[in-house]
């Protein structure tokens, strides 16, 4: 009896490819991602997939989200689930490192087409893990300085020149700690490769040494006066929403959170942006598809459409002013001129190449995120 | 079926929801408030105090001017809904101060986080009515508009107690004071919060618990430092996945209410005695 129940379970599986089927997809981040599936891409994939439906849910905003999405898995792991409910997951890159510790995902990226599109380092590494085949690219965020030419016609080039720049104009430069969303950790990882005793490389790259956490002493003090100085801000949107209203003149932000703002009229069209050196860190939001995902060949379907050059020109970067996932070589074709200028004027590619910087590794990250709490603000 | 064995059947299923869904999750992170890395320890309170002394004293000031606050506002819409002698003033007092209670925390933030900006709506109106100059504008959005939105936000609740409880109080006493001669300032301090004050400290109390726990508010208006418990807890989970300090903040917070509600139970057992 049990052998038959099990037979009629595996026909009921390699039968359900090719009936309807609903594809789960759960996704950290603002409403915007969940927009992005329900609105585009979830529709995209049903017309290609006739009789298959998506099922978009967001798990909320930052860090948290992701970290929701990991406790989800290892839920599912505890209690020992065999076939799971999620068949794509999309995550912030430093919660894929532990995923794949847990052995919560599959390696896929060879199986799809796309894969050979994706050659930048971050789809490699991520902080640190190896993650090479678990994940796909979606998009690549980047944060970088916004200013108000009006009040800042010279916009500070480096690290230094800003922190001379905020000493002559007190509070006129804000950001949003590091409790307020990434943007203003983003800065402040910023801070660290620019004035920390250490090698930022090593940040970067591991391995992780305890001693290397100790040569932070003298950034940190010099962050504790320039915060003091500064204005903090209620979030990543707060710093733009201060921006648009000129309370202060100069903050860290996303760009594409930049660029939306700006095609909606929130922000004047004359702000600019700037990446100071030595650079501030950016990161990639990754696909990934869980080993027990429950439509595994239409999950591996549905992120090698996400990550094809139309979708990521189309949707990736024409709709939210993201950088693409795969390489940008390959969008550029399916892209008009101007999209693609847009989204390089003030960054250029170049700027990006040498100045977009990955985050720390998983364990500096956070012993510079704790540091910061115990001699930047207490 | 004897009837002690029925009535403990009766009570099961309440008693159940209580233990699977409050004992045993506060028991857990209670438990788990010690346990660190290398087995039970007070690692994290160690971590907590060096990392948040700050903020764990900056919740308790800043919940303890609202509270007071609270108080002397709705001691002041209770007073004036008993004894205020203009009707229409009454009723439309009456009419307006229950609005806020039913707003939520998070909205309180949103609305509060653009009015109160340094460009927000209360500056540009002192601005257009000459009161203050543009230069003199500042932002209210750090520990001012945190008491501003809990004040805002809790008033109407304990104010509603209070007025209740003040209707209740014997119209006599009043009377006799005013044939007396009393003010009505002396009659409201003098006759009617002391007949209130039970009513006015189970309102206190429980909006000091209610404002411990709100992480809307901190999150919208002031998520720097130094800002309140519950925004340390919330980072600590989405940042390090570190539940060890989360319930280590956690079980501060929880040593903070339950003095306030000793404080209430000694004075309330006095009373009853």
């Amino acid at each position: 009896m049990k052998k038959l129940l099990q037979a009629m379970l595996v026909a009921g599986l390699a039968a359900s490819p090719a009936s309807a089927a609903e594809l789960t997809v759960i996704t950290a981040g603002d409403q915007n991602m969940v927009d992005y599936v329900n609105e585009y891409l979830g529709p995209l994939f049903e017309q290609e997939n006739p009789g298959n439906t998506v099922r978009a849910i967001g798990t909320g905003p930052g860090d948290a989200g992701s970290q929701k999405i990991v406790e989800r898995f290892e839920a599912q792991k505890q209690a020992g689930v065999q076939t799971g409910d999620t068949d794509v997951a999309v995550a912030h890159e430093k919660f894929i490192g532990p995923m794949i510790k847990g052995g919560y995902l599959e390696s896929y990226r060879d199986k799809i087409e796309t894969g050979k599109l994706v050659t930048r380092s971050n789809a490699d590494m991520a902080l640190g893990s190896d993650v090479k085949g678990y994940v796909m690219p979606m998009y690549n965020s980047q944060a970088a300085i916004a200013y108000n030419p009006a009040l800042v016609p010279n916009p500070p080039k480096s690290y230094a020149e800003l922190a001379e720049w905020a000493k002559a104009n007190p509070k006129q430069f804000g950001y949003n700690g590091i409790k307020g969303g990434a943007s203003g950790v983003s800065f402040v990882m910023g801070w660290i490769y620019a004035f920390g005793d250490g090698d930022a490389n090593k940040l970067m790259n591991g391995p992780f040494e305890e001693a290397e956490t100790k040569k932070w002493d003298a950034a940190f003090a010099s962050l504790k006066e320039f915060t003091r100085n500064s204005t903090l801000t209620p979030g990543n949107a707060g710093t733009l929403d201060l921006l648009s209203r000129g309370e202060i003149a100069m903050g860290p932000v996303w760009v594409d959170m930049f660029y939306s703002w700006q095609a909606n009229g929130q922000l004047p069209p004359e702000f600019k942006l700037i990446l100071p050196a030595p650079g501030m860190p950016g990161q990639p939001m990754h696909y990934v598809i869980p080993a027990n995902a429950p439509n595994k060949e239409l999950a591996e379907k549905f992120v090698a459409l996400a990550t094809s050059p139309k979708v990521q020109a189309e949707g990736i970067v024409k709709r939210f002013n993201w950088y693409p996932g795969i390489d940008a070589q390959h969008v550029q074709p399916a892209l008009d001129e101007a999209t693609w200028n847009k989204l390089f004027t003030d960054v250029t590619p170049a700027d990006l190449a040498n100045l977009g910087k990955p985050f720390p590794i998983a364990p500096y990250n956070d012993a510079i995120l704790e540091a910061y709490e115990r001699e930047a603000t207490n | 079926m004897p009837k002690r064995l029925l009535g403990l059947l009766l009570v099961l299923p309440a008693l159940a929801v209580i233990v699977l869904l409050f004992v045993v999750p506060l028991a857990a992170s209670a438990v788990g408030a010690f346990q660190t890395e290398s087995g039970f320890g007070f690692g994290n309170f160690t971590k907590s105090l060096e990392l948040y002394t700050s903020d764990v004293i900056f919740t308790v000031v800043i919940v303890s001017i609202s509270t007071l606050l609270i108080g002397l506002f709705s001691i002041a819409i209770g007073g004036y809904l008993t004894l205020g002698e203009n009707p229409r003033a009454v009723a439309l007092l009456r009419w307006l101060y229950r609005w806020p209670m039913f707003i939520p925390f998070i909205v309180v933030g949103q609305v509060l986080r653009t009015f109160l900006a340094k460009n927000g709506l209360m500056n540009n109106v002192l601005i257009g009515l000459g009161v203050i100059t543009p230069l003199q504008a500042i932002s209210f959005l750090d520990w001012r508009g945190i008491v501003i939105a809990f004040v805002w936000k809790q008033t109407p609740f304990v104010a509603l107690l209070v007025a209740g409880a003040m209707s209740s109080v014997d119209r006599g006493n009043i009377e006799a004071a005013r044939n007396l001669g009393a003010s009505r300032l002396r009659i409201l301090v003098e006759i009617l919060v002391p007949q209130v004050a039970t009513t006015l400290m189970v309102g206190l109390v429980l909006s000091f618990v209610t404002m411990m726990s709100v992480l809307s508010v901190p999150l919208m208006i002031n998520a720097q430092s130094p800002t309140m418990i519950t925004a340390d807890i919330a980072f600590r989970i989405n940042a390090y996945g570190d539940y060890g300090v989360a319930n280590a903040l956690g079980l501060i917070s929880l040593a903070v209410t339950s003095c306030v509600a000793w404080f209430y139970l000694r004075y309330s057992m006095r009373e009853r005695a």
